[in-house]
């Protein structure tokens, strides 16, 4: 989705390479874009509540996402990152997709929280059971709710401020014998 | 208003640091479980699945699927089995990709147990 | 029924309604009404003193079932005699008698019980639209039958007349809160009426919960209203503890009452950050979210969770708090709180945006059935663990803190008095002794393999959460699995006034001040 925008930009793939990569790449550069401002956009779609008090957190003198550079806006036209929390309530799909499609490109889309994930509600009548049908999702934060810290991380992370981590990890613990 | 000015300069500054460095807030969080595969059966896992309320474990043959994403770090497992499971203490859980958060843990080989 | 005694009290009420056992009865009273008597018991039930209209909601009408009637609920508050009345009435066709004429809270669940079960009051009274989007068809899962027809026009248009213009605001609206569409009806500044959609966020939760383990509900029921995890978690916990019989330990009563109690503290911490907000006190709003966020991190330092996801369990409690922690911390955190709420009254600029602000009347807030800070900041004295003492309230019994105007500063000084009286609650139950533990639930109740059925237990629960009196009623089939679920947080009662206090003779820019006043969730009232 932010291809074309993207591919204007300097990291245009120069050698010859997998989808992965190239893909890989556009995300780079977008994500370059942001790092010294971004500004924030939030949109429920369903979620309990605990989310959007956390994503509150963030601005309060604790974790104070200005000092990154990061800046809450309550106006779509002036938002790089969508941060959406819930399991997209179909009845929410049309004020989902104007959210998005009123903001200005190139733009992030941050899925927050298990029900964004596909944690807790499954897809039926009422809810598609997680964001990622219905909007382009860059970066997925899980957590129930992810508290402050992981969203502080998920928006660096976005930005690529921070290497992913979570890639690397096998949710195993060796150790003893083998 | 200058009581607020005073106060404010009095309480201090109590922002973390993060990300250069790491927040000891964080000790206290959920965070989603790590597993000991020599722990884990068949059976035990598919008991982990059941107990999961939140779909993030299935079982595909001699793997256990663990979703990340999906997880609530609710527990459960743990109090399961706490021989096999214990917290990961991982709460820096962003993914670029949801296919990253989707982690194959293999179980004991049906010979070995 | 018409040669009834007029006399109050119990008693009188009971007999009214065919009920004599009266001295061996629990905190619960159940009694079957028929339904011609519905009307005349709930003229005598509204005009008999201590009484009021707690929960109305339907069950049964299971649309596979052919002639499966609608068993329609009442719960009433007695609170003067310190229990709930349950009415049950079946209901054979479409129409039953119009209690909101009589009763005007009843009237969202008549339309609720509309939409769900396809039964409306008898008149023509246009009904509102409030769980199912517009798009849902007869088909759309439902928890009975849909109505027979659905004509357009069976909801309440709203009208706009004269100078007065409708601003629309919503569903998505600013940073961090949660969606919900707005009907701004304003001749400029003044907001004339105001109106709210609530089908947006409404996620079928009581649907879902049918055919569950209860321990597999109570997940689905913590994440209905996340800020009130642990007020309604208590309330569903102890509805299928009722159906199934069983007792949790004292231990851990004590242990769910010092969650609800930090649970109290950080929602009225969290809405004094937003009342800050709400009226541009940027530096109020730092020091109150300092002592939010302390709080928090008291909560995941004592029972692992910062929103208290996972301490009640069916039959007890799932963790202990850790005692240390919490005598060490929260006198530190509380005391955030205590300086911040002190030196914001002591700024007038703060108190001037406050005072008069959002008013609701105490003729309102009982008419409506309001519950919680927004009621007792009217003067009512409406608190479920007085009126209503489980354990462990019975033995430690909290002080009601009451206001008088029904203001934004009313319920703000009602919220800071609150907040005192919980430090000192979980005092007293630390000093008490709390725990984890779970009284073993019968065979059956945890049994995944029992086949849906007829349902042939059911109970009620409640708590009082920091919003106000969160109630469920569950019934049970033969396997142990939720046959039926009524989930009733204190949003969904609370936000009926919510229009009544931005009415009276507010501006525009009072309404982000009078929703921090009132705190409640779009969550919990849409479910």
């Amino acid at each position: 989705m932010t291809a074309a925008s993207a591919a204007e930009s300097s990291a245009g793939p120069a050698r010859p390479a997998s989808t992965a990569e190239t893909a890989e790449a556009l995300r780079r550069s977008v994500a370059r874009q942001f790092r010294r401002s971004l500004h924030i956009r939030t949109l429920d779609t369903g979620s309990c509540a605990a989310c959007e008090q956390e994503i509150r957190l963030l601005a309060a003198p604790h974790y104070d996402l200005h000092r990154l550079g990061f800046f809450f806006t309550p106006a779509p036209r002036h938002a790089d990152l969508l941060m959406v929390t819930g399991p997209m309530i179909r009845a929410f799909d049309i004020a989902a997709r104007k959210t998005y499609a009123a903001m200005p490109g190139p733009k992030l889309v941050v899925a927050t929280g298990a029900c964004a994930l596909g944690g807790v509600y499954s897809s039926d009548a009422f809810t598609h059971g997680g964001i990622g049908e219905t909007l382009p999702v860059d970066v997925w934060i899980p957590g129930c709710p992810p508290s402050p810290l992981a969203l502080l991380q998920g928006l660096l992370v976005a930005v690529d401020r921070l290497a992913e981590k979570v890639r690397e990890l096998t949710f195993t613990q060796e150790g003893d014998h083998r | 208003m200058p009581l607020w000015f005073v106060r404010g300069l009095r309480r201090g500054v109590v922002t973390t640091r993060y990300p250069a460095r790491p927040d000891s807030s964080a000790a206290a969080l959920p965070t989603p479980p790590a597993f000991r595969p020599q722990a884990l059966t068949r059976e035990l896992a598919d008991r982990l699945c059941l107990v999961c309320p939140s779909r993030a474990l299935t079982r595909s043959g001699d793997v256990l699927v663990f979703d990340a994403g999906a997880c609530t770090a609710c527990g459960r497992c743990q109090e399961a089995a706490p021989e096999a499971v214990t917290p990961s203490g991982e709460f820096e859980l962003a993914a670029t990709d949801r296919g990253h958060l989707v982690k194959r843990i293999p179980l004991l080989g049906e010979g070995d147990s | 029924m018409t040669a009834l005694r007029q006399d109050a009290g119990l008693p009188g009420l009971l007999s009214l309604l065919g009920h004599d056992a009266v001295a061996d009865d629990g905190p619960v009273v159940t009694v079957a009404v028929a339904a011609t008597d519905t009307e005349a018991a709930v003229r005598r039930l509204a005009a008999a003193p201590g009484a009021r209209l707690a929960d109305l909601f339907a069950s049964g009408g299971n649309p596979a079932i052919d002639g499966d009637p609608v068993v329609l609920r009442m719960v009433w508050g007695l609170d003067s005699d310190r229990r709930y009345l349950v009415t049950e009435s079946v209901i054979e066709g479409e129409r039953y008698p119009a209690l909101s004429d009589i009763v005007p809270a009843a009237f969202t669940e008549e339309c609720e019980i509309y939409e769900q079960f396809g039964i409306r009051p008898a008149g023509d009274k246009p009904l509102n639209r409030v769980a199912l989007p517009p798009q849902a068809d007869p088909g759309f899962p439902r928890l009975g039958r849909p109505p027979a027809e659905q004509p357009a026009d069976v909801h309440a248009a709203h009208f706009v007349g004269g100078q007065a213009f409708e601003f629309p605001f919503g569903p998505v609206r600013g940073v961090g809160v949660e969606s919900l569409y707005y009907g701004l009806v304003t001749s400029g500044e003044e907001l004339v009426d105001l109106y709210l959609f609530t089908w947006h966020k409404h996620r079928g939760v009581e649907w879902r919960l049918r055919g569950r383990t209860p321990r597999e509900a109570l997940f689905q029921v913590e994440r209905t209203e996340g800020l009130g995890a642990v007020g309604v978690g208590w309330a569903f916990a102890a509805a299928t503890e009722a159906a199934a019989g069983v007792e949790p330990p004292a231990r851990a009563m004590r242990t769910r009452a010092i969650a609800l109690e930090l649970e109290r503290l950080y929602n009225h911490a969290a809405a004094t950050a937003a009342l800050c907000q709400s009226t541009g006190l940027a530096v109020g709003q730092a020091a109150a979210e300092i002592a939010l966020e302390r709080l928090l991190r008291l909560n995941a330092a004592a029972f692992g969770h910062r929103y208290l996801f996972g301490v009640v369990d069916i039959g007890g409690a799932r963790c202990g708090p850790d005692a240390a922690a919490l005598r060490r911390e929260l006198p530190g955190a509380y005391g955030e709180l205590r300086r911040a709420a002190d030196a914001l009254l002591g700024t007038n600029s703060f108190l001037d945006r406050l005072e008069a602000t959002g008013i609701l009347t105490q003729e309102a807030a009982q008419r409506l059935g309001m519950v919680g800070p927004v009621a007792r900041a009217t003067g009512l004295r409406v608190d479920a663990r007085a009126d209503h003492p489980a354990a462990p309230y019975a033995e430690h019994p909290p002080a009601v803190a009451t206001g008088q105007g029904g203001d934004v500063l009313a319920r703000f000084r009602v919220m800071q008095a609150e907040a005192a009286e919980s430090v000192r609650l979980i005092g007293d139950l630390l000093e008490a002794g709390a725990g984890p533990g779970c009284a073993d639930l019968p065979e059956g109740t945890i049994s995944r393999t029992g086949p849906p059925g007829s349902p042939d237990r059911s109970g009620l629960g409640w708590a009082e959460s920091s919003r106000g009196e969160a109630l469920a009623w569950v019934s049970l089939d033969e396997g142990g699995r939720i046959a039926r679920a009524r989930l009733r947080p204190a949003s969904v009662r609370n936000w009926r006034g919510f229009d009544d206090a931005c009415r009276s003779q507010n501006v525009f820019t009072d309404v982000p001040i009078i929703e921090a006043s009132f705190w409640l969730t779009v969550a919990g009232m849409s479910r």
